[in-house]
Formats: C-alpha cells, sequence, structure tokens
C-alpha cells in the first residue's frame, strides 16, 4: 500500500530514468517557501567552509519523506478504507472542492489532485471522500518531532511529513550513515504504526537540498545516502523540477529544454541570471552543489492552548462567538503567558462527525485585550466558518511580543474586595481578592468549586442546550 | 490540547416515575427520594420533534401542578419512553 500510494503520486524513484516525464505537479516542493528552507541571499559562490562557519546548523542532512503524509494518517485511523478508493479533499471551504491526495485505488480509477470533486466521483462512483483533519496531522506532526529531537538536536520541519535532520557528529554515537538512518527510522516506530514509517523515504547528504532530493528519489525501506564526492554527479540525473525556486523559473526552463539539473549548469552564471535573476544564481549554485543549505535547529513554539468542548455539537454562531469570548479569556489568563502580549492567534474546531477547521490570524499590533484579540477571529469566522456543527472549539495563542502588564499604582483590580462590585465581569475582569480565593480553594480541594453560568443556546427549544457551567478558574 | 473543560448543561433532565391516565396525561409523580404526589392540573402541553440528522429528539412537555402547588415542568421521551422532569 505504502509503495504504491507513493506511484500513485508519481514521484520519481532512484531507479525511474524518465525523470523528466513525470507531471510537474509530481515534486511537491516547486518553492522555496513550500520546502520550508531559511533562505538567505548570500551569494551562491560563497563556499561551504564559510557557510558552515557562519551557520550554527548541521551540514550533513538526513530528510525523512512521507509522501501523502495526512491520507496515510487517515488510512491509520480507518484502516477499512484501506481497501477502498479513498481521497483526501483539500482544506479551505470554497464553493468548489478539489481533491487533495487521492489512494492508489482511485488514482487507478483516474482521480488525481487537483480535480474538481463532481469530477473526481464521476471518475470513480465508489469513491469515498474524506475531510481533512488539520489538527490531527499537526499532532502527529509534533509528536514526530518530539522522537526526533531525542536523536540530535537539530531538527527543522518542512511542511508535514517532511523533516530534515542534522546529522553532523552522531557517528559516534550511533555508527555509520546507514546505522543514523535506521536510528532515525525506528524513533518513529514509537510513534507511528508500522506502514505508515514503511513507507518513509529517507536521504542523506551534504545540504538539505541533496538531501531532500536523495529522499524523493528514494524507495521505502532503501534509503540513499549521497557522499559530498559524489554530490555533483547524484544532481546532473535530477530534473530541474527539483529546484526550489519559483514555478515559472521552472517552466521556462522546460520550454527551453532544460529538463534536468546536468543540462542546467552547462550554461554560464552571468546568462542564467541575466534570464532568471536570483533564481538563477541559486538554482546553479544547487545544482553544481556549490550551495549547500545547512539543516538550522528549529526554534519549537510553545503556544499556549486552550480548549472547550460542547456537551452537543453547537452551529450558531452567537454560541461559537461566546464561546471564542471565555476561551480568549482563559487563554489570557495562563500564568504561561507571563504577561506578555499576543501577536499571534490560531482558533479552530473538531468537528461533528470528524474533521477539523482551523483559521489564523496575525494581530496588527501586540495585545492582551479580548477584545482586540477576538475581534480579527470573529471577522475570519464570519468569512470562513465551519462546515459542520462544532464539537470542541480549540484556541492557541501562538506568538507573543513584549510584556504588557503593568499594575498601575491605584489599579482597581488590587483593591479591596468591598470595590468589586463595581468591575465589569463581563469583560473578563476578575478582582484580586476572588482571585486568591479560588486559588486557596484549590489547594484545599484541589479543583476549583467555583462555575460561571456560560450561554450556549440561549434560544434553544431544548432547555439543557440553553445554559451551560465552566468553571471558574482566572 | 493540555486543557479541555467540558461545559456542564444547566438543566439536565432527571427520570421521574409518573402514572398516567388513559389519554396518557400524567396522574401521580414521583420524585427520586420523594413520596408521590397527584397532579392537580395540567397547565400546558407541546411537543418537540427536532435533530433526526444526528440522534433524533422526539419529547411531549407538559407543565404541571402538583396538589402542594408545585409547578412542574414534565416530558415523556417517546424515543425512549421515560418520563423526566426538567427545569427551564
Amino acid at each position: 500500500m505504502a509503495k504504491s500510494l507513493a506511484s500513485a503520486q508519481g514521484v520519481p524513484t532512484h531507479h525511474d530514468r524518465g525523470w523528466a516525464q513525470n507531471s510537474p505537479n509530481d515534486w511537491l516542493p516547486t518553492t522555496t517557501a513550500d520546502i520550508g528552507w531559511v533562505t538567505d541571499s548570500k551569494p551562491a559562490s560563497y563556499s561551504d567552509a564559510v557557510s558552515s562557519r557562519r551557520s550554527t546548523g548541521s551540514r550533513r542532512a538526513l530528510c525523512l519523506w512521507l509522501p501523502t503524509f495526512e491520507l496515510r494518517l487517515e488510512l491509520v485511523r480507518s484502516p477499512e478504507l484501506d481497501s477502498t478508493s479513498v481521497a483526501l479533499l483539500s482544506p479551505g471551504e470554497s464553493a468548489r472542492r478539489t481533491i487533495w491526495q487521492v489512494s492508489e485505488r482511485a488514482h487507478a480509477s483516474g482521480v488525481r489532485p487537483g480535480q474538481l470533486v463532481s469530477q473526481a466521483v464521476s471518475l470513480c462512483t465508489s469513491l469515498t471522500l474524506l475531510e481533512p483533519d488539520p489538527a490531527h496531522y499537526d499532532a502527529a506532526v509534533d509528536t514526530m518531532l518530539e522522537v526526533l529531537t531525542e536523536l540530535t538536536p537539530i531538527v527543522e520541519p518542512a511542511g508535514r511529513g517532511r523533516v530534515f535532520l542534522g546529522m553532523d557528529g552522531l557517528e559516534r554515537l550511533f555508527g555509520s550513515p546507514r546505522h543514523q538512518i535506521d536510528r532515525a527510522l525506528r524513533s518513529l516506530f514509537r510513534v507511528f504504526p508500522s506502514p505508515l514509517v514503511a513507507a518513509t523515504r529517507a536521504g542523506l547528504a551534504p545540504g538539505k537540498f541533496g538531501a531532500w532530493v536523495a529522499a524523493a528519489s528514494a524507495r521505502s525501506g532503501s534509503p540513499i545516502i549521497i557522499p559530498e564526492e559524489r554530490l555533483g554527479n547524484f544532481f546532473a540525473r535530477c530534473p530541474v523540477r527539483a529546484l526550489p525556486v519559483d514555478p515559472l523559473v521552472i517552466s521556462r526552463l522546460e520550454r527551453l529544454g532544460i529538463h534536468t539539473l546536468g543540462e542546467l549548469r552547462r550554461f554560464p552564471e552571468p546568462a542564467l541570471v541575466a534570464q532568471f535573476g536570483e533564481d538563477g544564481k541559486n538554482a546553479l549554485a544547487w545544482s553544481t552543489a556549490r550551495r549547500i543549505d545547512p539543516v538550522r535547529p528549529w526554534h519549537r513554539p510553545r503556544p499556549i492552548r486552550v480548549s472547550l468542548e460542547f456537551p452537543n455539537p453547537v452551529g450558531m454562531v452567537g454560541t461559537l462567538h461566546g464561546a471564542l469570548d471565555r476561551l480568549v479569556e482563559r487563554a489570557l489568563s495562563r500564568p504561561a503567558r507571563r504577561g506578555r502580549s499576543v501577536t499571534g492567534v490560531r482558533m479552530g474546531a473538531h468537528l461533528e462527525g470528524g474533521g477539523s477547521w482551523f483559521v489564523e490570524t496575525v494581530l496588527r499590533e501586540p495585545t492582551s485585550d479580548r477584545e482586540r484579540i477576538v475581534a480579527p477571529l470573529r471577522a475570519k469566522m464570519e468569512l470562513s466558518p465551519p462546515s459542520k456543527a462544532v464539537e470542541t472549539l480549540l484556541l492557541e495563542l501562538t506568538d507573543f511580543g513584549v510584556a504588557s502588564t503593568q499594575t498601575g499604582l491605584f489599579d482597581r483590580k488590587n483593591e479591596s474586595g468591598r470595590a468589586t462590585s463595581e468591575l465589569d465581569f463581563d469583560q473578563g475582569e476578575v478582582p484580586a481578592n476572588l482571585r486568591d480565593a479560588v486559588k486557596e480553594l484549590k489547594l484545599r480541594l484541589g479543583h476549583s468549586p467555583l462555575y460561571r453560568v456560560v450561554e450556549v443556546d440561549p434560544w434553544s427549544r431544548i432547555p439543557e442546550r440553553r445554559h451551560a457551567l465552566l468553571s471558574f478558574d482566572p | 490540547m493540555t486543557h479541555r473543560p467540558k461545559l456542564r448543561p444547566l438543566a439536565r433532565p432527571k427520570v421521574v416515575t409518573v402514572r398516567t391516565d388513559e389519554r396518557g396525561d400524567p396522574v401521580f409523580v414521583r420524585l427520586p427520594g420523594k413520596p408521590a404526589r397527584r397532579v392537580a392540573v395540567v397547565r400546558e402541553r407541546w411537543r418537540i420533534d427536532d435533530e433526526w440528522w444526528r440522534h433524533a429528539i422526539s419529547r411531549d412537555y407538559r407543565t404541571i401542578v402538583l396538589d402542594d402547588g408545585t409547578v412542574m415542568t414534565l416530558y415523556h421521551d417517546l424515543l425512549e419512553g421515560l418520563w423526566y422532569a426538567q427545569r427551564g
């Protein structure tokens, strides 16, 4: 299944001679942004020694790649679908949904990524369509990174299902390159079922580009290791489509009859720069193995995550807005925020019947004001509402700015309990004395015994749906 | 997600024991742990049929007054066959 899925995607293997015969969509990362590389604009002629001396990363890179990662996760979750024609719908809420990833059987029926759902269903009437579940996929990626960080501290994710590991200096710990790859794959067995790990492709080479090309041309279970002295020869047969440059550049190169990196590097740099600018220069540097991008340690974000599970799936926007208010309050009150202001927020939901939904926003200016955080999320929700009723609403504060907590000398929050009646609880203001009281009760009882009544669906015909108690834990 | 509080619905229905007349109206109601009380009057009656696409809900509601003056809202779950008391 694993192998056939990969071939369904049309990924070239090392043994394929006709690299250039693959369709333009075969190579997933066609832009630098897609592959998630750090692209500094230093000259391509920079010597490797200089680049490695200036970088904090690892020159030897191992790329682990799980093609159609998301679909494979779905098949692991629902094994009964393994023998059927399955397609994963593309994320997003456009009226004309398209196919994102397809299983081997669906591919055999003519279903291809990018097709409209109507086209796909007419080609394969027994096709099972799955809603994407980004929350599930992201959790799997987090788990994968967590495990791989135990192997090497230099881990750099490049999209879901693809990760670069810095392997410099690991020989004395894990032995030969082959042993190092085996060790990395064994780590994955701890968190993923064997069919998923068995489908992983691995490539070890100097620099991320070399490692990625090696992984993409490897077969499952047969990793490719490229020593530095063979890197140039290895690239010679690679299609230009492998280059992480603008797709328009690739398209122009192919129209000019330049299909492989070997053909590309016959051209002088000035000619390529004149035609393609910076991309031309970079393409030449990659194809001649002069440019080696080290794997850089990934700064692991530590978002503040809160969620709210509804007793019954909720479809009313007003109810979701109310729940969002509560979630933002909870997230802002988390000690992990340490008074920092918020600059990036992500809101999501687990949907009824499977699937998930997410919107993300970057705030115009750092803030810790609830209304300023909620307003853009509400606007995003209006533009792209959840496609189904929401079972659990999720909120992540993803990016933070400078500390914003500044307690005034006459801060009303620090006044005595007699002044609390003037405070507006709806605005999320919790007086210090109430906060202290809850803290004491929690110490004594192990949980907060106070609850806040929140509106869930105030106009529901079913009485138990109208209001609910939410633990009050400021 | 590290923190997943669940909302606790208010006005959750509680199972009660009901004796009905030939028209299906409650005559006696017994709340858990309390003696049965006679129903003095049935004030209002309405029905809710909803969410057939999810988990169907079919309830026959009545507002009743017991012989001690207590006003209650009862419903007969037409799918389960049980009687419930509910606030709200």
